[in-house]
């Protein structure tokens, strides 16, 4: 049974039909395959869902794995499995309440947020380092910085709304056209992505990997 | 052999960064305690996100999402409680539903921030507000609730079975009145692909880094409206006359961009003074 | 939306040109496929900046360090691995020490044997199997900010020459451009998302913009399905180009058969 399972052609066959069965009713109209496709979806939904569950397994036994042998850094995940069960057992104690909600509040939310909050200051020392009118280039980039950088600051506007329009523009036209760029060339690079793997020119994606 | 001392000049093209960090620091945090109350402009993108909560009717059917870390709320708090207020005003049925594990603790701050218009209005879990919790951990999970919802999803946050609420009227797509987005870019283009490219209508308040990748979608059509990051929040916050966190920011939002600015034209001025003259003189 | 140009009976309105191109694209990269005719991709700038980045490290005898991105196995991530491919070797040969910090996501573990695999086998290929040293691909965690953490502190304990960062990176990008210029190293990156590529480009010596990273990706691998892939890109941004500029033509006269057309 699991050498039948592992049988590539057989997992590529099981792909595209998959593929197809969601692909299809997107664009043709045919409600007997608009239902087995809403079906496909949920079950997938939940599949998808117990990969987070294989991902705690998966860190539990590597984990233990490092733990055993004693390697580099082994005490730092002795902390990471103890916070993994305590965070579990909290949860079952109730989440509206209790030391889940305070661990949430006091711990989790606070490191998130100052971690996003460096942000700030890595972007100031990058901004102040890296904007040079090294060349012609580089000064027009400067100062259409400096225009959207002024209107950005919400004093300005206030005072000089003048300068709305022109920072507007200098958005919506070069700011946006990039933007679109982008999101084409990802969009087909995306669909092309998808057809080599369902043709089975991406083994590493069925885990069948080692062909460098 | 040249003088390369540079004095003031190399200073100022050679500074720590620790400067720039520690005055960064003073700058953005004594007007965050002490603030001062400058005026702000509200940008046309913002009059147009208000003018669509505007046309929200009561009972209309909001399926609020949070596709964000809690590191992301931070920056669209102002948005989000802006957004709920004039919902709850409007009287539309909300549901609430998360994208990331953080993101589970925002919807109690968000009800606990409009306690007041909540108890004035009324509002009911159940009859008039659902919180589903962490539903949207994938597109699957984005893509089944588009297409069939009672099937996909069948309790609430904490379990309780979601038969009996005003979710009973949700089937797909069709059924949601609206999609209020507010997004650090987790599931958005999911939310994208099986709602609004279907056609339900679909708001979006995002932050600062997504406005290039978002604000074509509005151009579009495919959007209703955006609202911008933080500073779009404190516009709506002063739309609406209810000030809040956004607008408390805003002093040192400015600040912020000018101590940015001028460190630029400090870096620039030490750059001409002195950087490019030394890489001339070394040939 | 404007009306639709064209109907074709069984297809749902406004979405028969998705289809179309759909079955377009598909069929194009079967038919470059099946051919196995060597595509031309031309040399991306960006590689030679990685083999003086890797030079420069082995040079100054500090180690490189060379990430592929936090998501899953996606077209990114792929195009990260690939890279990392081509790093591993040249550090084998150069005989620098390589870090690779993997995590940063629910689906890294996933992606993380490949990396493994991927490296070790660079090495084998060099005759370098000794140098390889499993504890130099570190799992740092599989969230963002935990992963930027380990990230930032193995930058600051090894002060590595070069940092290269290719895959898809959310806010942690920012996080690690400017902590590896900090510490002084040649910082190459890939820009995947357009929220980050403005940022990147500051804070980088070098970036390799949107597609860059994926057709370098398929320049080093010589693999036929690979070139396909990125000709086919390449022919369809060409038509959206033409699409565009005949669209701005006719739209300025009055017509709008390109919106039409879109709209199908």
């Amino acid at each position: 049974m699991a050498e039948i399972l592992k049988n590539r052609q057989l997992q590529l066959v099981v792909m595209a039909l998959s593929f197809l069965m969601v692909f299809l009713p997107y664009f043709l109209n045919i409600p007997a395959l608009n239902t087995a496709s809403t079906k496909l979806i949920t079950i997938t939904a939940i599949v998808t869902a117990f990969t987070v569950a294989l991902a705690v397994i998966a860190q539990f036994r590597r984990g233990m794995n490092i733990i055993n042998r004693r390697s580099r850094g082994w005490y730092f995940k002795v902390y990471m499995l103890v916070t993994l069960v305590l965070m579990l057992l909290f949860s079952l104690m109730g989440r509206e309440s209790g030391p889940y909600h305070w661990v949430m509040y006091s711990v989790v939310n606070p490191l998130s947020s100052v971690n996003y909050g460096i942000l700030a200051f890595y972007m100031a020392s990058t901004c102040a380092r890296a904007f040079r009118a090294r060349n012609t280039k580089a000064m027009l980039l400067l100062l259409s910085g400096f225009i959207v950088l002024l209107y950005q600051a919400p004093l300005t506007g206030a005072f000089f709304p003048g300068i709305e329009p022109v920072a507007l523009y200098l958005g919506d036209t070069f700011g946006f056209a990039a933007g679109r760029m982008f999101l084409i060339s990802v969009t087909v690079g995306a669909i092309v992505f998808g057809v080599r793997v369902i043709m089975g020119n991406e083994p590493s994606v069925l885990g069948l990997g080692g062909e460098e | 052999m040249a003088d390369e001392s540079g004095g003031i000049m190399k200073l100022m093209a050679e500074y720590d960064r620790r400067y720039v960090y520690l005055i960064l620091f003073l700058v953005v945090t004594i007007p965050l305690l002490s603030p001062i109350g400058m005026p702000i402009s509200v940008s046309p993108d913002t009059r147009q996100y208000y003018g669509i909560l505007q046309q929200v009717q009561p009972g209309d059917k909001v399926f609020f999402t949070l596709n964000t870390e809690f590191s992301g709320y931070n920056e669209i708090q102002s948005g989000i409680i802006a957004t709920m207020r004039v919902l709850v005003e409007k009287n539309a049925r909300i549901c609430f539903g998360v994208a990331h594990v953080e993101a589970t603790s925002i919807p109690e701050l968000i009800l606990k921030a409009v306690h007041d218009e909540l108890e004035a209005k009324d509002y009911q879990y159940g009859r008039d507000y659902v919180i589903l919790g962490y539903v949207m951990p994938n597109e699957a999970a984005v893509a089944a609730m588009a297409q069939d919802f009672q099937g996909s999803v069948t309790q609430d946050w904490l379990g309780r079975p979601i038969a009996g609420t005003f979710l009973d009227e949700i089937d797909d797509w069709q059924d949601w009145d609206l999609i209020a987005d507010f997004t650090t870019g987790i599931q958005t283009t999911s939310l994208l692909n099986h709602f609004a490219l279907r056609g339900t209508p679909m708001i979006v308040n995002c932050i600062g880094v997504m406005i290039p990748s978002q604000k074509p979608y509005v151009d579009t059509g495919v959007y209703l409206a955006i609202l911008q990051s933080m500073r779009g929040g404190a516009e709506l916050e002063l739309l609406i006359g209810h000030p809040g966190p956004g607008l408390t920011a805003m002093d040192a939002f400015t600040f912020g961009h000018y101590m940015l600015i001028l460190f630029i034209i400090i870096g620039n001025v030490g750059y001409l003074g002195y950087t490019r003259n030394a890489q001339r003189r070394a040939g | 939306m404007a009306d639709i140009l064209f109907s074709i009976p069984g297809i749902i309105n406004g979405r028969i040109l998705g289809f179309i191109l759909n079955i377009t694209i598909a069929a194009l990269v079967y038919y470059y496929i099946s051919t196995k005719k060597q595509v031309y991709i031309r040399r991306v700038p960006g590689l030679d900046a990685i083999e003086e980045a890797v030079g420069r490290s082995a040079e100054m005898g500090k180690p490189v360090v060379c990430s592929f991105g936090i998501g899953g196995l996606t077209y990114w991530t792929l195009a990260g691995l690939r890279i990392l491919s081509h790093v591993a070797r040249l550090s084998a040969k150069t005989g620098s020490r390589l870090i690779v910090p993997t995590g940063g996501g629910d689906q890294s573990l996933i992606v993380r044997p490949v990396a493994e695999e991927i490296v070790r086998t660079a090495y084998i290929l060099e005759g370098a199997e000794d140098q390889y040293n499993p504890d130099d691909l570190p799992f740092l965690s599989g969230q963002q900010y935990a992963y930027v953490g380990g990230y930032i502190g193995i930058m600051q304990r090894t002060r590595p020459g070069s940092v290269i960062m290719t895959g898809s990176h959310a806010s942690d990008a920012m996080n690690i451009a400017e902590t590896s210029n900090a510490v002084g190293a040649i910082t190459i990156t890939s820009g995947s998302y357009i929220s980050n590529v403005a940022a990147l480009a500051c804070a980088s010596d070098y970036i390799l913009i949107g597609e860059e990273a994926p057709a370098a990706g398929a320049y080093l691998s010589e693999d036929p399905a690979q070139r396909a892939s990125i000709r086919v890109q390449d022919l369809f941004k060409w038509l959206a180009i033409a699409m565009v500029v005949i669209g701005i033509a006719a739209n300025s006269i009055g017509n709008d058969l390109i919106l039409r057309l879109l709209s199908t």
